[in-house]
């Protein structure tokens, strides 16, 4: 059975939660007008590396991203994955600590971090043990639940838009792609890399068209486009970077009269809260698996058992926000090798198997 | 069931009923009973103090009143603290509706108050700013005594959707905070004084530079303000002695050009009137001359007005985003908009004379 369906909900939620908080941030930091060209850059960059990555896994299949890699020795396989993995379980800690300082900042402003970072984990970790299935039903369980919510908030959030701040269209800074090398760009990419790895860690029994995938990514792309330009067309370029979550104030300054609810900022938190759980599950069982693909001998709940516990105590050895931001920057080369590197050797490495595999 | 199956249902029994007290999500909650919800603001500055007066409706067990609180300290947080010292519940701002500044304050500007409120997302971005050229304590006694409903009738002064009328500016602490930053656009505030058998009078607006106050507009003017950011429906104009009128849609086209680095701007407001009273029997091509002559030059005098104080209510620099290059347009208000040339020019369509005839 084609379960495409589900591998597509996962792929387009796991993206939504990671968008809307720090990516605006980023974007409308890095230039000052003309914002389209790094999202449509940053996101060129991400369709071509999901393409290489996916074709790679064709050839490679029924083997997954492991499998592939240990397919030209344990130690080729170790060296090139260990960064990887290296990568999700501080990708776990960021985004675990990120998000529960966003919740104590917008709404839950007298509960301690720890117990919001203890809930986010205990939901995801619980998910993650269960396995891939899992995850990927109660993705579709959560976008159903969450997804009305979401469009809601959409449709609405441009109510406050003053759609002259989009000109001028264009500027020297980002007609030459000056922006590229600096920091807030380099950082966006958060959104961009989180997601899509998983991709290789599905087991052949769950089979799925990847042509699918690749043409379900195109939804992400008004995502980027609205979560940069609401806060842009609100609050104009100078105002906006100012802010330390810019669609989130942006949503806040809807106003409703004939909803009962005084903040839809709320609905719109709760469901991305839900879709990072979901790819915080996600992330945590694509590290066990990778652990376990070395340490056989532990089981899967104890590997996540352990995980869970590691990341919980590097979460609250992290004092503050700007430790996070820190964080975040020094992940930055990881970030790098895990988007550029892996999808190519991927490629290499899963067409060689494939010719290998034609040959006999 | 064997012994062997009762050590996981334990351990799961005993995780769930762990996970309920991390999930109700209530740390340190106060019941809606013991929080006080103030639903206006007033800021005084007394010598070197603020002066800061809330009105929190309170629920006896039969009767609704409200009670006016007043305390005195070096900044708004420590009035508040102090205030909560001394009530019984807890002060939580956010249902906080409408803030009034003194003038004084408003004249020596808004900015470092509404960034701070901006930050510590207390009070929503959605309250409406006002400002009293009066003393606080009368207004807050006179609301007091008037205001129905134990005082969220106030609110209702400035909701489109109930008491709101187009001669009253509708300005949100985000309008203000966004034109702090912006470079092209500032925002009128409406002037509220305590009125004689309502609640509230207002008189007019005042004119925000940069959040700076820096001169007033009366209601009618206002009025032409709503008009030309597209609101004024339903806004009464008197036509000398012949006539009034009832705007029932209003549209604007503009046409921007740089003529020799003098930004020209001409633009046309379609607006479309009933006629709602005559005087002897004019006609209503007399009217509508009456009506285009008589407002185009009132616009004219705002425009002039405000222009004179360097301030850009109307956000004509928004116009000329694309005309002007981005570094330039950083000194609109003080190069470029005191030399903006202004074509303006009404054209008004009488769409019905209302229930009578009338001769043409």
């Amino acid at each position: 059975m084609d379960k495409s369906m589900q591998v597509i909900v996962v792929y387009l939620l796991t993206h939504i939660g990671l968008i809307f908080f720090m990516y605006p941030t980023d974007i409308i930091e890095c230039l000052e007008t003309g914002h389209w060209s790094a999202i449509l850059l940053g996101f060129a960059i991400h369709v071509a590396l999901l393409a290489v990555y996916l074709k790679g896994l064709q050839f490679g299949a029924p083997n997954n991203v492991i499998d592939i890699y240990k397919r030209f020795g344990r130690w080729f396989a170790i060296v090139f994955l260990f960064p990887v993995a290296l990568y999700f379980a501080v990708v776990i800690v960021i985004t675990i600590r990120a998000y529960s300082e966003i919740v104590t900042l917008v709404f839950l402003d007298n509960t301690p971090l720890w117990a919001i970072m203890a809930l986010l984990l205990a939901v995801s970790s619980l998910v993650a043990v269960y396995g891939v299935e899992t995850i990927f039903r109660t993705g579709i369980l959560v976008a159903l639940l969450f997804s009305p919510a979401l469009l809601l908030v959409f449709s609405l959030s441009f109510q406050n838009a003053d759609w002259r701040y989009m000109l001028p269209l264009i500027d020297q800074r980002a007609a030459s792609f000056s922006y590229v090398f600096r920091e807030p760009f380099l950082l966006s990419f958060f959104a961009f890399t989180g997601g899509f790895l998983f991709l290789g860690f599905i087991p052949p029994r769950i089979p799925y068209k990847p042509r699918k995938v690749l043409l379900a990514s195109a939804a992400l792309l008004p995502m980027f486009m609205l979560s940069v330009y609401v806060p842009l067309l609100t609050f104009g370029q100078s105002a906006a970077s100012l802010l330390q979550f810019p669609f989130i104030t942006a949503v806040d300054t809807v106003n409703v009269s004939w909803l009962m609810f005084d903040r839809i900022t709320l609905f719109f938190l709760l469901s991305l809260v839900g879709f990072v759980m979901i790819y915080i599950s996600l992330v945590m069982w694509k590290t066990a698996l990778m652990i376990r693909s070395v340490v056989t001998i532990m089981s899967p709940i104890v590997t996540i058992l352990l995980l869970t516990a590691s990341v919980f105590l590097a979460c609250l050895y992290i004092p503050n926000w700007h430790a996070v931001e820190r964080i975040l920057w020094w992940n930055t080369l990881l970030r790098l090798y895990v988007m550029l590197v892996i999808p190519f050797v991927t490629l290499v490495l899963g067409f060689r198997l494939h010719r290998k595999g034609a040959a006999h | 069931m064997n012994v062997k199956n009762v050590i996981p249902y334990a351990s799961t029994m005993l995780l769930i009923v762990g996970m309920m007290t991390l999930l109700c999500g209530c740390w340190d909650n106060k019941d809606i009973n013991h929080r006080a919800l103030p639903i206006v603001m007033g800021i005084e500055k007394s010598e070197d103090d603020y002066q800061v007066y809330l009105l929190i409706p309170m629920k006896d067990q039969d009767k609704n009143s409200a009670l006016v609180v007043s305390d005195k300290g070096t900044t708004i947080n420590e009035v508040i603290d102090k205030m909560n010292k001394n009530l019984e519940m807890q002060i939580d701002l956010l249902h906080l509706k409408i803030i009034i500044f003194d003038r004084s304050i408003a004249e020596k500007g808004l900015n470092d108050s509404l960034s701070s409120f901006m930050r510590a997302g207390d009070v929503s971005p959605k309250t409406i700013v006002t400002i009293t050229e009066h003393k606080l304590r009368p207004l807050f006694e006179r609301m007091n005594a008037a205001s129905l409903n134990n005082g969220i009738s106030l609110y209702d002064y400035f909701e489109k959707n109930a008491g709101w009328s187009p001669h009253l500016a509708q300005t949100r602490i985000w309008h203000v905070f966004r034109s702090m930053q912006s470079e092209t656009k500032d925002v009128p505030v409406p002037l509220i004084s305590a009125g004689k058998a309502t609640a509230l009078e207002s008189s007019g607006s005042a004119v925000l530079r940069k959040g700076i106050m820096v001169g007033k507009i009366s209601s009618d003017e206002t009025l032409m303000f709503n008009a030309f950011a597209g609101m004024g429906s339903q806004g009464k104009i008197e036509v000398m002695n012949q006539a009034s009128v009832l705007i029932v849609s209003d549209t604007l086209s503009h046409s921007t050009s740089l003529v020799e680095n003098t930004p020209v701007l001409n633009s046309k407001l379609t607006l479309k009137v009933t006629i709602i009273e005559t005087k002897g029997s004019p006609t209503a091509t007399l009217i509508q001359q009456e009506l285009e002559e008589l407002w185009t030059a009132r616009y004219i005098r705002m425009f002039r007005k405000v222009q004179s104080n360097r301030a850009d209510i109307l956000g004509l620099g928004q116009l000329f985003r694309n005309k002007i290059p981005m570094d330039r347009l950083k000194y609109w208000r003080d190069d470029y908009y005191p030399r903006l040339k202004f074509n303006f020019r009404i054209h008004a369509i009488i769409q019905n004379e209302g229930l009578l005839k009338m001769k043409e």
